[in-house]
């Protein structure tokens, strides 16, 4: 298997309150193209800033970072913002669905971005939403959803124009047992039958524990990786 | 409990840019509105503020001002002569026949306009004492040539100078000295009744005017005045006389000032309740806080109300100082009850201040009712749900 | 995309209702400061080249002898002269103010093309000794009709009997062009002049008009005119009609330049209005942006998310703004007339009023959607729900 993500001597800092604080230390690390990653670690270890340098959200200062054959470091502005289009998708913790749009509206959004006809477009939202089991509730807006049910819509978001990969940052963060369970359901569905590569930022041992692989980091370095599936190729380094 | 007036202002302040941007927006509408309210003061205190009690303006009945009024010279004399309210001198009556007529003058930057052109005898300078004050110069001759030019002429219009040579009809007139005067005179242009007469090619004065024996009582003067058979005439006190003369263009600026401030007080209104809107939007929790704290609606209602009057108030501040500057500068427009351009002074007074300022707090408690309804309207739950 | 731009506004349909009302309102303002002054020099434009007037060197409140007609008319390259004075009467109050001119009848036409009036009218204003011909708008707002009378007291003239003139109105005329007034009444010269001398008194004439001859010399005949009077008893000044028109307007004095003031203020209250909604829609979409552009949407596209609120805000109060303007100018046209007696909205005031709206929507958007553009995904996403 090949590594979808590749991550080479990255490193991150950012400047707050005039100290600069390094977050990623010349980080290394692959990952495996169709396995379902968690990442784990402390608060202030790096995990969400890796997440969003793995989705092109943000620049490392140094390094190389290699995600579904792109090297992040080297492109920028308008070719950036196409690239995450084209290649990834986000889950939140907070949900971030647009309040003043539909459900459908919102899962339709990232599919204005490609070329796709309008009635394209709607049989693409719908069967994302289907596949979320929110058919039903396509034409309510957000607020009027549960937490659980927003952050199914905002994954059929994610889907909806079949990224290679899926970033989800505490996506079960905000939710009760059962819906953060019905969410672990779904993203463990999209690996094992749509072969999304996923990426998932928790501080859940119970989240943690439906995927395949738990990468730990600990202030900004990587630390152990514990396997709950081995993996089928060599393993990551 | 009340909200502590801190709350408000720290609220304000942190919204510094959008704070501003209300201010000044609302700053500019108070703005106009005094400026023009500044322009009608400076109209109106020019005529009135200055007519005189103590003398009388004589017209010919059913006339409305002098452009339309008429006598010849012989009922002009007749109706001095026969008149026991007018004061002796040992030079004779004080009384004066003046002709007024327009003529047309080119203004310094550009265009032309009708200048009032006045013409009177010597008993108007013993009439009006030191009303009239000679700044450069000296007065005319009577029975030559000469004119003296009022003050706030000089730098508007051409050849107004001492020196300077001013023609009207065939004959030159030699400007001889520039005079100042407190009332709309200092735009005037004066030279001797008798030469007025012959260079107009008018057959008589156009009004008399003269001062009273103290205690005349002028309404009843006027009533017999307009019957008499010899001699008709229509009396009045010049502060009379003055304040009907302004009434067409003082009421037009008046107006005009109160529309520009119903139709733009309307949009800044729009403005203070949009900004107050948007920071009771963003500030939802707080008010949930607030309640769930133990504050009452009302104290809420109060601090908002508060919050959108403050606003209103500097911006009203703010619209006061953006006027300042035009205090004082000098304009002229065609009075249209005379038809002869008035040249005044913009005058911010403390009416022109006080009005701005009741403007925006009018401004503020119209822009503040309802969001402040809205804010003290949440219940708690609702407050905090929706963050 | 239009959708979701649109969602946003409707999402706060105050805020969106109350900047598009300002929006409207400003418009209003300044079509209506702007129409006042274009109106002016619409007379200017409008003014026929072919007439020419004569007045008193001195100024309006001047009269001419009446013997200057003949003279005048023995210049060569004048075809038809008449005379106008300004009458000044009262009809029942000073607030019922229109203009009154005792005119020449028999030229009257000919001179003015712009005077629209039936045979029957024309003839029948010829015929009548104390006839008077009144304007569409006077007779619509007083409801005078062919046969009434109208009596006006001479505040310039009083009649020598001490009472009121009496005019028969012989025809309503309407006017074809912006110089002609049709708020005006005219009437009979001779019954003007006869009356008068009746009472001992010798009329003057305010201002003479002069058609000159197709290809004649218009300069050399307004001085050879200018000439033949320099020495008196009046000296005269004499001027295309234009120039006559420009001489009223310079009137004014500072009223034009002020309103222009006005208009600028107007402009600039509503720029900062129309800012800071933007602004304030913009601060509450920060978060949204971050989430489009984790969707993978552009810079440009996140510019144009709030760049096109602001537009659609402004276009929309902009039309409303134009729409009322055009629904309300007979009532205004009413409500200037003391001072501004022709209320006219021109086209070039309706293309000013577009594109200050689509200005003040690019102004106004501009910060925002700059501000969104420039957003860094990570730190929009930060800045909490």
């Amino acid at each position: 298997m090949t590594s979808m993500i590749r991550v080479r001597n990255v490193t991150k800092s950012y400047s707050r309150g005039g100290e600069t604080l390094k977050v990623l230390n010349g980080l290394n690390l692959d990952m495996d193209e169709g396995r379902f990653y968690a990442l784990m670690g402390p608060s202030g270890s790096g995990k969400t800033t890796l997440l969003n340098l793995v989705g092109g959200l943000d620049h490392p200062d140094s390094g190389e970072l290699y995600v579904a054959g792109a090297n992040l470091a080297d492109i920028d502005g308008a070719e950036l913002a196409r690239w995450r289009a084209d290649n990834v998708g986000f889950v939140f913790q907070g949900f971030n669905l647009i309040p003043v749009l539909t459900a459908r509206e919102n899962v339709e959004l990232p599919l204005t971005l490609t070329g796709l006809s309008r009635a394209e477009r709607r049989k693409h939202s719908e069967y994302a939403l289907e596949l979320v089991g929110l058919k039903d509730r396509m034409d309510h807006r957000p607020r009027q959803l549960s937490g659980g049910q927003e952050q199914r819509v905002a994954i059929a978001r994610a889907i909806a124009s079949d990224p290679k990969v899926l970033l989800a940052d505490e996506p079960t963060g905000d939710l009760d047992r059962k819906s953060a369970e019905q969410v672990l359901d779904l993203l463990a569905r999209l690996n094992q039958e749509f072969k999304k590569t996923i990426l998932m930022v928790t501080h859940d041992p119970h989240a943690a524990a439906r995927a395949q692989s738990i990468v730990n980091l600990e202030k900004g370095e990587l630390g152990r990786i514990d396997h709950n599936v081995p993996p089928v190729a060599a393993p990551v380094r | 409990m009340l909200i502590p007036l801190n709350y408000t202002l720290r609220s304000l302040f942190v919204r510094k840019a959008a704070t501003l941007l209300s201010v000044f927006g609302i700053g500019v509408t108070v703005a106009i509105f005094a400026g023009v309210l500044a322009l009608q003061q400076g109209f109106t205190t020019m005529f009135t503020g200055h007519g005189r009690t103590d003398v009388a303006v004589f017209l010919r009945p059913g006339a409305t001002g002098e452009t339309d009024s008429q006598f010849s010279r012989e009922r002009g004399m007749k109706l001095i002569k026969s008149l026991s309210a007018i004061e002796q001198t040992p030079n004779g009556p004080l009384a004066s026949m003046e002709t007024y007529s327009g003529v047309l003058r080119k203004r310094v930057d550009g265009g032309e306009v009708n200048v009032a052109f006045r013409g009177v005898q010597p008993a108007t300078f013993a009439i009006r004492g030191d009303e009239i004050r000679i700044l450069e110069g000296r007065k005319f001759d009577p029975g030559a040539d000469e004119v003296i030019v009022g003050r706030r002429l000089v730098g508007r219009m051409q050849d107004c100078a001492v020196g300077d040579v001013v023609v009207i009809n065939t004959t030159p007139f030699r400007v001889v000295g520039i005079f100042d005067s407190d009332g709309p005179f200092v735009s005037e242009i004066w030279t001797d009744t008798e030469r007025a007469l012959a260079v107009l090619d008018s057959y008589g004065p156009n009004r008399v005017i003269a001062r009273l024996v103290p205690g005349t009582d002028v309404k009843a003067l006027g009533e017999l005045l307009e019957k008499d058979k010899e001699a008709p005439a229509k009396v009045m006190t010049e502060r009379d006389f003055l304040e009907s003369q302004t009434k067409m263009l003082g009421g037009i600026l008046l107006g005009l000032g109160m529309a520009l401030a119903v139709i733009m007080g309307v949009g800044a209104a729009f403005t203070a309740i949009n900004t107050m809107l948007s920071a009771i939007a963003s500030r939802t929790n707080e008010i949930g806080i607030l309640l769930a704290t133990g504050f009452r609606p009302i104290p809420i209602f109060i601090a908002f109300m508060l919050e959108t009057l403050l606003l209103c108030v500097l911006g009203g501040v703010a619209g006061c100082l953006l006027v300042l500057p035009i205090n004082g500068i000098e304009t002229g427009t065609m009075n249209g009850q005379t038809f002869t351009e008035v040249a005044f002074a913009f005058r911010v007074t403390p009416i022109v201040i006080g009005a701005a300022i009741f403007f925006s707090v009018l401004l503020g408690m119209v822009g503040g009712l309802w969001p402040a309804l809205r804010a003290c309207r949440m219940t708690p739950t609702e407050a905090l749900r929706r963050t | 995309m239009f959708k979701l731009v649109w969602q946003n506004l409707i999402a706060h349909p105050i805020r969106s209702v109350l900047t598009a009302a300002s929006v409207c309102i400003a418009i209003l303002l300044l079509c209506l400061l702007r129409s006042i002054v274009t109106t002016l020099d619409a007379g200017i434009q409008a003014s026929s080249a072919a007439r020419l007037i004569v007045m008193s060197s001195v100024s309006l409140f001047v009269d001419m002898p009446i013997s200057y007609q003949q003279r005048i008319a023995t210049v060569e390259g004048v075809t038809t002269i008449g005379k106008w004075q300004w009458f000044g009467g009262v009809y029942q109050d000073p607030s019922n103010f229109f203009a009154q001119f005792a005119v020449d009848p028999e030229h009257m036409f000919d001179m003015y093309p712009e005077c629209e009036l039936d045979q029957a009218s024309r003839e029948r204003f010829l015929a009548t000794r104390n006839g008077c011909i009144i304007g569409k708008q006077l007779a619509d707002k007083f409801k005078w009709k062919a046969g009434d009378k109208i009596p006006l007291t001479g505040a310039l003239f009083p009649h020598p009997d001490g009472g009121a003139w009496d005019f028969e109105v012989c025809g309503v005329y309407t006017s074809k062009a912006a110089n002609f007034d049709d708020r005006t009444m005219m009437f009979q010269w001779k019954y003007f002049e006869e009356t008068l001398r009746a009472g001992g008194q010798d009329p003057g004439v305010g201002v003479y008009i002069f058609r000159t001859a197709p290809g004649a010399n218009v300069e050399r005949i307004m001085s050879e005119v200018v000439a033949m009077f320099a020495n008196g008893p009046m000296s005269v000044r004499c001027a295309p009609e234009s120039e006559f028109q420009r001489m009223f307007i310079s009137m004014m004095g500072d009223i034009p330049m002020l309103l222009g003031w006005i208009g600028t203020a107007v402009f600039v209250a509503l720029l900062l209005g129309c800012v800071n909604t933007m602004l304030m829609a913009g601060r509450e979409q920060i978060h949204d942006v971050g989430i489009f552009k984790a969707l993978g949407f552009s810079n440009a596209a996140a510019f144009r998310i709030l760049i096109a609120q602001s537009m659609i805000l402004c276009t929309l109060g902009g039309i409303a703004g134009i729409g009322l303007t055009l629904a309300l100018k007979p009532m205004i046209a009413t409500a200037i007339a003391a001072m501004f007696p022709v209320f006219l909205v021109e086209t070039s005031t309706l293309v000013l009023a577009v594109v200050l709206t689509i200005f003040l929507g690019v102004a106004a958007g501009m910060i925002p959607a700059w501000r969104a553009s420039r957003l860094k995904p990570v730190d929009a996403l930060r800045a909490g729900a």
